[in-house]
Parts: structure tokens; C-alpha cells; sequence
């Protein structure tokens, strides 16, 4: 058979599972889950695996999961097709969780039903048989790098290392036996076309920031206090005062949030928490910003007189998607909905684990505008199903096909020409160098 | 005994004899401002006065200082008669020196009217013989402390060592012979025509310089190293910590800025901050003084740049006289009727500052506010209406004060001495302001 007529049958059978797919989909987002607590929806998926017949390993970095397609010609590479399983928190999402305000505004719900849509399209009768090597399917926890204390506490408790789940995967050596990965994210870009793809992202470190002061009687002994919301609000001006000094190609963004403002209005606050992201474009860049931000806030516990204690954790590194890889995709696809739909994507300011993944494999991370509303906004929803599931499948699946076909000649190419940046023991020791945890008392 | 009452009398009468040379002196130099320790005009002006009331002075203390005695020839206790030469700045104001900024927006103009009327008085035919001891009749340079980086200069250059003029008169041991001092400062119409008492805030002074790197403000700022940021998260820090200021220790942090860089298209390298703590206590100014110094540090620190900080020795609090001021009391009920005359308890804070608060660490000294002026203090509509209040008045309290002290043998004088438990001996004050005076240099790195 040849290469066209078995992305065919994938597809084929994709558009056949369209409304089962479809509905895992709806069915994740009506149950969204913050990541490391994705338990309900790691279970959506280990019936999926179930069903479709599949071996796999389940609770890697907590709650992932990891299901092996194998072709049994051992001469191919290793393709990971990825599902990131968490959802962020949205306070007022319409398809928000009322309890916790976990809501998918990110689409990773599709993204499941995606990755299970590449699955049973390779299981299309003829498929397996013209391909080498393997598919390994993925359900990730944790892409979005929330919820940093409570995390940060589970790393304090040994339950993880890393705050995001491709990094757990990687630390606990289940990308060892992978050679390329891909993902399709959605997004809500109307210029950008149906699909787009390419370009870069944003590294990060996270900070988990605790200022402590002295309580005492606000209204009346406010002199025997010690004001931890002060030292954070002088702290924040400081690093407002220094957003000048950043260069506009390194595109960093510092956007604290005050998880703990004080307890009481009439007490003086003696514990406020903060927790920060520093993005950059390059590991150099941000790295330079973060400590321009813990001078800051050593300014604010400096200047009332407390303490602040700085936890910075490695986040996620800037992305770089495989050019051959995307000579593949971006054909299928143009196939799938016409050259003029689709876009080459620049410098994106956000951020992703999968570029964590990029600097120690080839990988793609492109995009299927299948949603409206603002990406981590109340109004983020996705409208268009067929595309933000079965057309993102189906594109992937193809991809997968050009790469194993045959003698999986092209993904060997692929992976021959990646030069990787890291191996995992120096992406291991870069992470672990990032984290630092330091106390400042005046 | 001694008649004081016929004393008395005569000095007044010389006093108003003299009313309109005096007023007149007064309003000379109101035109003529200059700020302390530029006050050369001023001190001859009132060198010639002097000279025209026949009374020998030394001139030049502590750059522009004057110091003359009307001298009984009995043994008996100096007392001092202060009046302040100098100026403050006040751009705007209605009576501003348009070249210098110079303006008395705190009447000193009329402290040495003032003080030449004491003179005037004591010099009355008769008068001094009924005393004994001496009356020293002194002009101080620069009480409001101001231009401090030009003050600095001065002290780096050893032209001075503190940096207002009775702090520098005690240092230079021009008060070793004084045992006692007066003044009247002009204050309000409406405040009580005399008002007594109270105290005043003590303050230490800040001469501050953030550093950091220029650069290209819109090409390169991320060489640069803004010390406008610096000064500006500094300035927010201090401002964040005033809820931690006590109401009772009247905590006072301010001061202007000086330079704030020098082209908008440069990075700021360089910023200036003049700044003053000011609080009824050590302790209290101490404490906020740590915190003043806290932010600066964390400014720079924020920024990654240095800062510089001078702190330099200020003012003392203000301790009035009992004894003198029961005098001073009653001559002005004589004067003006008791009920306009306001007694303040001791505790009553100002808010302000003066170096007549030192003196009185190391002599009984009082410091009367004589109500005569309208407008706000220091500011731009701060003008004296009522010279007769402002000048004549004041000059006739303290001229009948002086003789109370040291009519006959000086006998309240010397109780005013023996009674008097000094705080601080001038060397013992000059060692702990000398101390007082610290340089450091903070860098974020």
C-alpha cells in the first residue's frame, strides 16, 4: 500500500471515531482537574487505552500514563504522541469545576482526545503493517506550571521533583525510550489561520516567594508590627521599576500573583505569599531577570525590616520545533485544510514543558485554531470540534505515517539530523541547578 | 533692691524711642534674605548697629556669627540675647530674592530687630547699673538646616564642622562664657500675642546619593542602571513604613531631591535626596532613622546599584526654662495682658526644629513665640504684619527678662543656674554630635 492511501485509512478511521473522540473530549472538560490531581481524567484515559486493547503504565509523575503501539519492526524510532491531561483554574469559566475553579481555558481536553484519535487511526486495519518502529501514547500531568506552593509541597513531601509533568516523565526515564514527540495544542488566534505551527516559546522559572514580618494590633500598636504586605508590595514596585532595563528581543514577563494577603484587616499581615513566573526568551534571559527579581524582593523585605524567603523553582525551557518535522506536517496539514489555512507561528511569550522536551529531542508543537475567547480567560471555549480534535488528529497521525512508513527511513532522518542541546543528565543538572532556595532577613 | 519696675520702664522707653529704627532694621533685611552661612550682608548690616549703638563685637564666628556684650562690670552671669541671621528658600514667595531663592518665610528678620531693641533697652540711661553680670547679644548664622550638600562641602572643606550656626557656636566655644540664653521666634497671629513652652523635634539630617549606570534611554536601557528607580522604590518603602511611626513621638520624614538626573534621554546615573528625620526622642528618631536608612539600602539594592548615605548631626529637642520662662511670663502679661499670653505644657511638639533645642542640652534657655505674622510657615505667603508685636514687643519682654535675671546681685540668674540640670557639657555634646555624623556605602553587590 502506498504512503497516501494508509494516511487514508488513518483518517478514515479517525473521522469513523469522530463523535467516541469527540465525546472524550466534552467529557474532560466537564470534569476538569488542576495538574497532579488529574485522577478522574487519568482514569477517562486508562478506559480508552482499555478499550482500544492497548498495554500501559499508569500514575508516572503521579497521574500520566504511557501506552506502546508497537509494529514489531524493531528498526524504526520511537514516536511519542502526547495528551497533557490538567486543566488550569478560571474562576468563573463557564465549564468551570464550582468547587475548586479548575476550568479547561487551555483546550488540554482536546488534546486527550487527540492523542487517542492518532492511536486508533494507527490501529486502522493495514496501517500498523506498512510502518516500523513504535508509537508510544502519552497522557502528561501538569503542563500548566499553577498552584506553585502546593506543588512545591509535594516536592518538599518527595512526591515530585519537578513542578510539570514532561519533566517528571523525563526524570523518572520515560522519554529514555522515545525519539521524537509531538503534540497538537489548540488555540484561539483567528489569524492564524486553521492550523499553525513552529516558531518559539518562552522559558521559565517559578518563584514561590513567602515574606514574613511581626503581627501586632493594626489600629493600635502598628509600630510593634512588622508589615509582610508591605514588603511585598515595595517589592513588586521594584521589579516594576525595572521592566526598563529588559530588551525587547528576550521578551520576559514577571507576573506575580499574591496567594496570601494577610488574615485579618486588623492585624498587621506577618505572612503573605507570592508566586511569580520569570519568562524569557533564552535560559540566559531569564535567568538574568530572575535574580534582578530576588534583588527586589530582598529590597521589600530589606526595607520593612522582615524576611522573605525565595524559592526558585526550574520551570520549563524555551521551545524549538524540528524543521524536518514540520515539512512533514505541514503538508498533511495542507491537505487536510487547504496551504491558505495555514501559518507559520513566531516568538509566542508563553510557555510549555514540551520545550523542555525539544532541547533533548526533535519535536513539533503546533496549533489547531479550534477555539474562541481569550487563551486562560473565562471565555476561552473551543467551538469547532471536527477541527480541534479529529483534523489535529488526523494531521498527527499522518505525521506519524511519514515518519514510520516503510523502513521509517524519514523519522531515522529526522532524528539523525537533530543535534540535541541536552542530554537528559545535563537537562537534569541544569533544572536541579535552577533551584535555589534562599532567606533574607534585614 | 533694686527697683526692676523703674528699670524696666526706662528700657521700655528706650525701646520706643528707637521703635521705628528698629522696625526699620528689621524690614532691611527682610529684603535682603540670604540663607545661613552666606549671611555676609546681613552680618554687617548688623555689625553697623551695633557699631551705632556703641556695642564691640566679634565677627566671622562660624563664618558670619556676631558676638557683643553690654557688660555691667559686676560679677554675675552672662546671659545671651540670640537673634538668627539667616534666610530660608522659598521660590515664590512675596518677599524671595529672585536670583537665590532666598526668602524670610520664618521671620529671623526680625529676631535681630529684636535683639538690637534688647540692646536698645539695657543701654537705657541707668539701667545696667542696676544689674550685674553681663548680657551677651549674639547674631547666629544658618538655623534652618538647609542646602546640605553645600553645607557638607563646607564641612569637607573644614570651613565648618556642623552644620548650623549654634551647633558651631558651642563647638567653637563661643557659648563658654554664656550661662543662660533667649530668643523670640515670630509665629502666627492668632497663636496668643506671647506663647511659651513646650518642645520641639530633634532630627538628624540625610545627604543621600543613589548611584547606578547611565546608558542610552531608549537604545540601550538595559545597560543601564536607573538611580531614579533607585530613589524612587526607596521613597516607597519609606512611605509604606510610616503606619509604624507612633503619633507620640511626631515622626517627621521628608526631604526634596536634588538632582534626579540630568537628561531625559540618559539613563539617570546619579540622584540627590536631601533628607531630614525629624522625632521628639533619640529613641524615636533612632528607630526611624534605621528605617529611612533600610529603605535607601533596599532601593539600591532593588536596582543593583549603591547608595551613599551622610547622616548628619541635627537638631536636639527643645527643653524650655522653667524659671526663665515664669519671668519671661510675667513681663509679657505686663506688656500684653495675660490673656494673651499662652502657656504650653512641656509635652506640646511643634512638629519643627531648632538648634536652640542643642542649647538648651547644655544652658537654661528659653524660646517665646511672639504671635505677628500671617500666612503658613516656610511657605510662600509667610509675611510678618504686626511689627510692633514682631519687633517692639518681644524686644521689651526679653529686655525686662534680662533685667528680673540680673537685677542687684543677679540673684535669679544664679537660681536659674543652680536649679538648671543640664543634659549634656558643650565637650560632652560636641563628642556625641561629632559621633553622630556617619558615612556608608551601600552596593547591591
Amino acid at each position: 500500500m502506498n504512503l497516501d492511501d494508509i494516511k487514508q485509512l488513518a483518517c478514515e478511521e479517525i473521522e469513523r471515531q469522530g463523535e467516541r473522540l469527540i465525546g472524550v473530549a466534552k467529557d474532560i472538560l466537564d470534569s476538569p482537574e488542576p495538574g497532579f490531581q488529574e485522577f478522574k481524567t487519568a482514569s477517562k484515559v486508562a478506559k480508552e487505552f482499555q478499550a482500544m486493547g492497548l498495554s500501559f503504565e499508569e500514575n508516572i509523575g503521579i497521574t500520566g500514563l504511557k501506552a506502546i503501539i508497537d509494529t514489531q519492526k524493531g528498526t524504526g524510532p520511537n514516536v511519542a504522541v502526547i495528551g497533557e491531561l490538567d486543566s488550569l483554574k478560571v474562576l468563573g469559566h463557564p465549564h468551570a469545576d464550582p468547587e475548586t475553579s479548575a476550568a479547561h481555558a487551555c483546550g488540554h481536553h482536546c488534546q486527550i482526545a487527540m492523542m487517542l484519535g492518532v492511536g486508533l487511526g494507527l490501529q486502522a486495519p493495514g496501517v500498523l503493517e506498512s510502518l516500523s518502529g513504535r508509537v508510544t501514547l502519552m497522557a502528561v500531568p501538569a503542563e500548566e506550571y499553577i498552584e506553585v506552593e502546593y506543588r512545591d509541597n509535594l516536592r518538599r513531601d518527595g512526591k515530585i521533583e519537578f513542578l510539570g509533568g514532561k519533566p517528571e516523565f523525563v526524570r523518572h526515564g520515560h522519554f529514555d525510550d522515545i525519539d521524537i514527540a509531538m503534540m497538537t495544542h489548540t488555540s484561539a488566534s483567528p489569524d492564524q489561520g486553521k492550523i499553525s505551527f513552529g516558531g518559539t516559546n518562552n522559558g521559565l522559572v517559578a518563584k514561590s516567594i513567602k515574606f514574613s514580618g511581626t503581627a501586632s494590633h493594626a489600629g493600635g500598636a502598628p509600630h510593634l508590627g512588622v508589615n509582610a504586605l508591605n514588603a511585598a508590595m515595595i517589592s513588586m514596585s521594584a521589579i516594576h521599576a525595572q521592566r526598563e532595563t529588559y530588551r525587547d528581543q528576550d521578551t520576559i514577563r514577571i507576573h506575580p500573583i499574591i496567594t496570601r494577603g494577610g488574615i485579618a484587616v486588623s492585624s498587621v499581615p506577618a505572612d503573605v505569599r507570592m508566586e511569580t513566573y520569570v519568562r524569557g526568551a533564552s535560559i540566559d534571559a531569564f535567568l538574568s531577570a530572575s535574580e534582578k527579581v530576588d534583588r527586589a524582593l530582598r529590597a521589600g523585605a530589606m526595607a520593612v525590616g522582615g524576611t522573605v524567603e525565595i524559592t526558585t523553582l526550574p520551570g520549563y525551557l524555551p521551545i524549538q520545533s524540528s524543521q524536518p518535522m514540520l515539512e512533514f506536517y505541514s503538508r498533511n496539514a495542507a491537505t487536510l485544510v487547504g496551504s491558505d489555512n495555514l501559518s507559520q507561528l513566531g516568538h509566542r511569550t508563553g510557555s510549555t514543558d514540551m520545550g523542555d522536551i525539544s532541547q533533548m529531542m526533535p519535536v513539533i508543537h503546533p496549533y489547531v485554531e479550534a477555539a474562541t475567547g481569550n487563551g486562560h480567560g473565562i471565555d476561552y471555549l473551543v467551538n469547532d470540534y471536527n477541527l480541534g480534535v479529529l483534523t489535529g488528529a488526523k494531521a498527527m497521525a499522518m505525521t506519524v505515517i511519514d515518519l514510520l512508513y516503510e523502513n521509517a527511513d524519514n523519522g531515522n532522518k529526522v532524528v539523525d539530523k537533530y543535534k540535541a542541546p541536552l542530554t537528559k543528565t545535563d537537562y537534569l543538572s541544569l533544572l536541579r541547578g535552577m533551584m535555589k532556595e534562599e532567606t533574607y532577613t534585614e | 533692691m533694686t527697683d526692676t519696675k523703674f528699670l524696666k520702664a526706662s528700657a521700655w522707653r528706650s525701646i520706643d524711642s528707637r521703635k521705628d529704627w528698629l522696625i526699620d532694621i528689621a524690614k532691611q533685611i527682610l529684603v535682603n534674605p540670604e540663607p545661613g552661612f552666606f549671611e555676609k550682608k546681613t552680618a554687617r548690616f548688623v555689625s553697623d548697629k551695633l557699631n551705632e549703638l556703641e556695642i564691640a563685637h566679634d565677627s566671622g564666628i562660624a563664618l558670619t556669627g556676631l558676638k557683643g556684650y553690654l557688660d555691667t562690670q559686676r560679677s554675675g552671669p552672662t546671659v545671651a540675647v540670640i537673634g538668627e541671621l539667616d534666610s530660608l528658600r522659598v521660590a515664590g514667595h512675596v518677599y524671595v530674592d529672585e536670583e537665590t531663592e532666598a526668602a524670610h518665610a520664618c521671620g529671623h528678620h526680625c529676631q535681630l530687630a529684636m535683639m538690637l531693641g534688647v540692646a536698645v533697652g539695657l543701654k537705657a540711661s541707668g539701667v545696667l547699673e542696676g544689674l550685674s553680670g553681663r548680657v551677651a547679644l549674639m547674631a547666629l548664622p544658618a538655623e534652618e538646616f538647609i542646602d546640605v550638600e553645600h553645607r557638607y562641602g563646607l564641612h569637607n572643606a573644614g570651613d565648618i564642622e556642623f552644620m548650623a550656626g549654634k551647633q558651631e557656636f558651642l563647638r567653637l566655644g563661643a557659648f563658654d562664657d554664656v550661662d543662660m540664653a533667649m530668643m523670640t521666634h515670630t509665629s502666627l497671629l492668632g497663636e496668643g500675642k506671647f506663647s511659651l513652652g513646650g518642645t520641639s523635634n530633634g532630627h538628624v539630617v540625610k545627604f543621600i546619593r543613589f548611584l547606578g549606570k547611565a546608558a542610552h534611554a531608549g537604545g540601550a536601557p538595559h545597560v543601564g542602571i536607573n538611580a531614579l528607580q533607585a530613589a524612587t522604590v526607596a521613597l516607597n518603602a519609606l512611605n509604606a513604613q510610616r503606619e509604624t511611626l507612633r503619633n507620640e513621638d511626631t515622626i517627621r520624614l521628608h526631604g526634596i531631591m536634588t538632582v534626579g538626573g540630568v537628561s531625559v534621554s540618559s539613563i539617570p546615573a546619579e540622584v540627590k535626596y536631601e533628607g531630614r528625620v525629624r522625632g521628639g526622642t533619640w529613641e524615636a528618631i533612632d528607630d526611624a532613622n534605621q528605617k529611612m536608612d533600610r529603605c535607601l539600602r533596599a532601593g539600591a539594592l532593588a536596582i543593583g546599584g549603591e547608595v551613599e548615605i551622610v547622616t548628619l548631626p541635627g537638631y536636639m529637642p527643645l527643653i524650655n526654662d522653667v524659671n526663665m520662662m515664669e519671668m519671661f511670663h510675667q513681663n509679657a502679661s505686663d506688656l500684653v495682658g495675660s490673656n494673651n499670653v499662652r502657656q504650653n505644657p512641656s509635652n506640646v511638639n511643634r512638629g519643627g526644629s531648632t538648634d536652640m533645642g542643642d542649647l538648651s542640652q547644655v544652658m537654661p534657655v528659653i524660646h517665646p513665640y511672639t504671635g505677628a505674622a500671617t500666612g503658613s510657615g516656610h511657605g510662600v505667603d509667610y509675611v510678618v504684619k504686626d511689627y510692633t508685636q514682631a519687633v517692639i514687643n518681644p524686644a521689651k519682654a526679653m529686655a525686662a527678662t534680662v533685667i528680673d535675671l540680673l537685677a542687684g546681685d543677679s540673684d535669679r540668674a544664679r537660681k536659674v543656674v543652680k536649679n538648671f540640670v543640664p543634659n549634656l557639657s558643650i565637650d560632652s555634646y560636641v563628642a556625641m554630635q561629632r559621633a553622630r555624623l556617619t558615612e556608608e556605602t551601600y552596593s547591591s553587590t
